[in-house]
């Protein structure tokens, strides 16, 4: 999993992955080669859109999130964060719509092993307002 | 620029940990609040505020002064033998305990909007008794979640995020040892938060009471269940959801417009009472426990004024200066025609109210006291304007848990507008 995230945001190419360089796979080899096509070894950033127009400031994404959930205690009980907010605090919820406060403390970016395939604010949102993106 | 956290008013959850960035004048960022309380903040300002006191002249609405719109509507109630008050939801206790009053003193009968909503439940509750939860319960303890004829991610958008997502003070994880099931018949948006080891029952309409019954049955003869499954349910999905009744710490049943605006929902509600009650008959380490899903912020805070002050939560009829029994509703007196004029506090029952209802209300003289524009503003003989109650004044107002909540004051009303509470004194001390 952790290759096809790499592989996914640019950073390993297909070749990298030896077994897949078997004939007994070449099929899935092929099939990869066509999916990603052109974009292979293209360095690609994390984006998280939110929909402005779909988003009812529930604040489901910053109580879900795991990293406002240990920099932010009050989110622990489904409570909204302090303010201002803490330095790693991902979303907010200001004006009655979430807002995305910084991305780089994000666990796709900063977590490793599974950590790093995390993508609850995306999953547990009700609007489905919120999209993980890497372009 | 000052921080404050507020309470905000925007449904009945009540959640008081909203902050609010103002200059004292105005109200400039709100934070952690959903759309539906920002929407409420955003009134002081609003289009639809109603900033000046009206009176109807040839058909018209025309502004006056407080001081006459309020010697217009002491005449109307003086003229009036059979008044009746209704509304009472969005003001403060303070402000309904006032009401009452009023009604008392004018020899009226008053109603709050709890009767067309929870209020059966309270009155089903009578006979089958009721157990109730809070939501600090609901964060802390609860394993199971029901939501049943109830799009709680649209209606009250913040209690999934504090009953479902939280992980509470007990429990090292939140989401992942909560399990919810959601009965409705349509597919909500609610829907989108369920996972693998949740039940969705999408049920046929208006068959709810068919479902709970098979439960009952089920719950006294094991196997009772039709192969083909009840209402639309699976067999298979309701033996899943008895035994997640019946083995859960902590469960509550959160029910809505779904079953409490059904055709049938006195039945409804009593047979759901008596299925909890023989539910946590059963149970083996916890209970299960009720909550209901009102709208408005302080539907509660009347039921429980008007059961402290005369032992009956709502349709309350004064005569003599005394209540008398009366098996009248809101209802029943606008169909009957039994009225001569009426007093809405912060409600518009003619938006709410079927057409020929609503039609019957406004053939006779209306006085609303309210801070916004609405269909029944449109109808309205005398219109004196208020204060938003938890912005512009303070009071109490009582959750959706039965909990009281403290409404404080951020900002000051505009110029000579006076609180619900003033308004109903002053109506008060005029009839006198």
């Amino acid at each position: 999993m952790a290759f096809a995230l790499d592989l996914l945001q640019g950073k390993v190419k297909i070749d990298d992955c030896t077994p897949l360089l078997e004939p007994k796979y070449k099929k899935n080899y092929d099939t990869l080669k066509e999916l990603i096509g052109s974009e292979e070894g293209k360095e690609k950033e994390l984006t998280i859109d939110v929909d402005e127009d779909l988003c009812d400031g529930c604040g489901i994404c910053v109580t879900i999130c795991p990293v406002n959930a240990r920099y932010c205690p009050p989110s622990l009980s489904g409570k909204a964060p302090d303010y201002p907010p803490e330095k790693h605090q991902l979303f907010q919820v200001k004006n009655g719509k979430c807002e995305l406060l910084n991305l780089k403390y994000c666990r796709r970016i900063e977590g490793e092993g599974q950590a790093r395939e995390c993508r609850v604010c995306e999953s547990y949102c009700p609007r489905e307002a919120v999209k993980i993106d890497y372009v | 620029m000052v921080s404050k956290r507020v309470t905000c008013t925007g449904c009945s959850l009540l959640c008081d940990d909203i902050i609010i960035r103002t200059d004292g004048l105005y109200i400039d960022e709100v934070i952690g609040a959903c759309l539906k309380g920002k929407e409420k903040f955003d009134c002081t300002t609003g289009q639809n505020r109603i900033l000046s006191p009206m009176i109807r002249k040839n058909s018209e609405l025309e502004k006056t002064s407080l001081e006459n719109a309020i010697k217009k509507a002491i005449e109307i109630i003086a003229n009036s033998s059979k008044p009746i008050l209704y509304g009472f939801s969005t003001v403060n206790c303070q402000a309904q305990l006032m009401g009452i009053e009023l009604a008392k003193c004018v020899n009226g009968f008053i109603d709050s909007n709890s009767i067309i909503c929870h209020g059966k439940v309270m009155n089903a509750a009578k006979q089958t008794g009721m157990t109730l939860s809070t939501i600090s319960e609901v964060i802390n303890k609860t394993d199971l979640l029901i939501f049943w004829g109830a799009n709680v991610a649209e209606s009250i958008p913040r209690l999934l995020n504090k009953a479902l997502f939280s992980r509470g003070k007990f429990r090292m994880t939140g989401r992942e040892i909560k399990t919810i099931v959601i009965i409705d018949p349509a597919k909500t948006a609610s829907f989108n938060v369920m996972g693998v080891r949740d039940i969705a029952l999408q049920v046929e309409p208006g068959k709810d009471i068919e479902l709970i019954r098979a439960l009952k049955e089920e719950c006294c003869s094991p196997n009772s269940i039709p192969s083909n499954g009840v209402a639309g349910a699976d067999k298979e999905d309701l033996k899943r959801l008895l035994i997640q009744l019946t083995n859960v710490e902590n469960g509550v049943i959160f029910i809505g417009q779904g079953i409490v605006g059904s055709s049938r929902s006195s039945e409804v509600i009593k047979e759901l009472l008596e299925l909890i009650q023989m539910i946590n008959a059963q149970q083996q380490k916890g209970r299960m426990s009720l909550m209901m899903l009102g709208g408005h912020y302080n539907m509660v805070g009347f039921d429980h004024v008007a059961l402290s002050t005369y032992g009956k939560n709502h349709s309350l009829q004064f005569s003599d200066n005394e209540l008398v029994e009366t098996s009248d509703t809101i209802v029943s007196k606008i169909n009957n025609g039994d009225f001569d004029c009426s007093i809405i506090v912060g409600s518009d029952p003619v938006s709410h109210l079927p057409w020929t209802l609503s039609k019957k209300l406004v053939s006779k003289p209306l006085i609303l006291i309210d801070n916004k524009k609405s269909a029944t503003f449109n109808c309205a003989h005398v219109v004196i304007p208020s204060t938003i109650t938890g912005i512009e004044s303070g009071g109490l107002g009582y959750r959706l848990d039965h909990v009281p909540v403290e409404l404080y004051k951020i900002v000051n009303p505009p110029e000579h507008i006076i609180s619900d509470e003033e308004i109903l004194l002053k109506l008060i001390n005029g009839l006198k």
